[in-house]
């Protein structure tokens, strides 16, 4: 829909000053949701090119211990024992990151094709499937993370898991309504009366209808699961002690939280910038598949 | 409505079943063996083969969690590895702290909820400075908020404490429990100010979450009503924005948020275990993360089986409320 819409002239009257994003045929809109949408990208960017971004190794004493933040070479200060918290952070965001992007690629997989299944096959399979995924949804999904990771023993891939166990059923439920609808439309129909076996119907004509609710979904998720990801790493349920990690950072530096206050904080602003921008993101693609 | 009242009643039955599987079968394949961590690595071998029958290890899974769901059934959550408590004991202690912290946030973040909707759907000059606020509050951790109030309220302004419920001594320790219900019962008013500014900052850490969530739905729903007919004509006869707002177009858009509510709770009990670490509260949070390290499962699974029970519970209870008030809902 959005390639769609840059090709169609929009009758977008042209701003004064905004005439170079006029000539593009795009509304100021569009061009500022294809913005918000690239966050994602460069966020992903400056995740996988941590390692060259940091100025330290996350895990060396590099200088004096707790330097207030902007003490020469310590842009967001030094932590306890001198270690750079900017390096930390950027170590951090990437694995916040990642396992955010990680967790709403197995949910959206995982609960795809379940909604898929249930969506095409109909009958006792649908009502099977959708009654164990409602099952799911009728949990909280941190308080089943919690026990499955306190089981499995806590680390940053049982952490993965669980929040993966518990995040699919809402992929399940939105791909298994699109394809309802889409089940009773002609074309599917049509398909059928060609002689399409019901895996063919399934991949070729319902599956790609429901993407584009897959995709608005998933981006507006990461920012969710970014903060999901953190609560549980600080209560000690993600990597294990001197790994850099946001959430972890900041429980395990608490008790300098009133002489050293940037120790704590820095990680959780990350966070909450983390979170912010996968919103701004997400919101982004919203618009963009709406075709606003 | 008896109908549906009896139908959700028994997927509640079904779903607490299934929660007590899913705790069970979690426990089975963890890798942690109960018997070791109870007895210590240095244990006889004899010893642990007699534990293991006693507690019936010994036994086919099935036999095993009838067993447990009997258990269950009669207030045995089995013991803390850690305490050496039977958990239910435990769970007694810690859950009034949670329970009033957690009630208390829920009241807040439905206040702010409600402020924040109104605040910007209202056709006024604050509204987008408002959907500012939407938009970074979605984004904040709880303990980022818990963190900057204690910096911000306690060592900067010196207004609010920072740990514990209350820091008067002799603070009445019962019947309910909950310290403000607690004071008012025992005619002190001293105490029930102190436990109130006890409750502010952890309260507003966990609330601002869910109070964002909600209010976006409230905002939404409220931008819809505000399109009806019915608000249109409320307009034309003259009555204030407010009036409007208050009398027309609230009332009809709480549905929604109510589900949402319900929804965010689950997610308020985790902001709990966060919150609680923070500000010291002694409460189910600082009992599961003691737990956690140890690998004391029984006593996690006791506090998950609490939490989820009451999330299911809750959740029931706002759907009923939903078709009590809009006989459109049905079964």
């Amino acid at each position: 829909m959005a390639i769609a819409e840059a090709f169609t002239p929009t009758p977008t009257p042209v701003v004064p000053g905004r005439s170079r994003w006029g000539r593009t045929g795009r509304s100021p809109h569009a061009r500022l949701d294809l913005l918000s949408a690239g966050l994602l990208g460069l966020v992903t960017l400056v995740a996988l090119a941590a390692p060259v971004l940091a100025p330290h190794g996350p895990l060396d004493p590099v200088g004096m211990p707790s330097a207030p933040p902007g003490t020469s070479g310590f842009l967001l200060g030094s932590d306890s024992v001198g270690r750079d918290i900017l390096s930390r952070v950027l170590y951090g965001l990437r694995s916040s990151w990642l396992a955010a992007l990680a967790v709403v690629a197995v949910g959206a997989l995982l609960g795809g094709l379940v909604g898929l299944v249930a969506g095409a096959a109909g009958g006792w399979v649908d009502n099977l499937l959708m009654r164990i995924t409602d099952g799911f949804l009728a949990l909280p999904a941190p308080v089943l993370a919690i026990a499955v990771v306190a089981a499995l023993g806590p680390s940053l891939l049982n952490t993965l898991v669980a929040v993966s166990i518990v995040w699919w059923p809402f992929y399940a439920r939105i791909v298994r309504g699109e394809v309802r609808t889409l089940a009773a439309r002609p074309h599917v129909e049509a398909a059928r009366l060609a002689g399409a076996g019901p895996v063919r119907v399934a991949l070729r004509h319902l599956l790609p209808g429901a993407v584009p609710a897959v995709v608005v979904t998933a981006s507006l998720d990461i920012g969710a699961l970014v903060l999901t990801l953190a609560g549980l790493s600080f209560l000690g349920l993600g990597q294990s002690a001197p790994a850099p990690e946001l959430g972890a950072d900041a429980a395990r530096n608490l008790s300098y939280l009133l002489q050293d206050w940037w120790i704590p904080v820095m990680p959780g602003l990350a966070v909450a910038l983390l979170s912010l921008v996968a919103n701004v993101a997400g919101d982004g693609v919203r618009n963009l598949m709406a075709g606003r | 409505m008896l109908l549906l009242i009896a139908k959700r009643l028994a997927a509640v039955v079904v779903i607490l079943l299934a929660l007590t599987a899913v705790l069970f079968l979690l426990q089975h394949i963890s890798p942690a063996d109960p018997v070791k961590t109870m007895l210590g690595p240095g244990a006889s071998q004899e010893l642990v083969a007699q534990t293991r029958r006693e507690l019936g290890l010994d036994d086919p899974i099935s036999v095993q969690y009838v067993h447990y769901v009997g258990h269950l059934l009669h207030g045995d959550l089995g013991t803390s590895y850690r305490t050496r408590r039977p958990v239910g004991t435990d769970l007694a202690t810690f859950l009034p702290a949670t329970l009033e912290l957690t009630l208390f946030a829920l009241v807040l973040a439905l206040v702010l909820a409600v402020a924040l909707a109104v605040a910007t759907t209202l056709n006024w000059p604050g509204a987008g400075a408002f959907r500012l606020v939407l938009l970074v509050g979605a984004a904040m951790p709880a303990f980022l908020l818990a963190i900057g109030g204690i910096i911000l309220f306690y060592k900067q302004l010196g207004w609010l404490p920072a740990t514990g419920r209350t820091d008067i001594l002799d603070a009445p320790a019962g019947p309910t429990g909950l310290l403000t219900v607690d004071s008012i019962l025992h005619a002190r008013p001293d105490v029930f100010v102190d436990a109130l500014r006890h409750l502010l900052l952890p309260g507003l850490a966990i609330a601002i979450g869910p109070a964002v969530s909600i209010g976006r739905v409230l905002r939404s729903s409220l931008v819809t009503t505000q399109r009806t007919d019915y608000t249109r004509t409320a307009r034309a006869k003259g009555l204030t924005e407010v009036q409007v707002m208050r009398r027309h177009v609230l009332r009809n858009s709480v549905g929604p948020a109510l589900s949402m509510t319900g929804l965010q709770v689950g997610l308020m009990f985790a902001g709990v275990l966060v919150v609680e670490l923070i500000f010291a509260w002694p409460g189910l949070g600082q009992y599961t993360a003691q737990s956690i390290p140890v690998g004391d499962y029984p006593a996690i699974a006791g506090v998950m089986l609490l939490l989820g029970g009451a999330y299911v519970v809750i959740n029931t209870v706002v759907d009923l409320l939903q078709a009590a008030a809009d006989p459109r809902i049905e079964a």
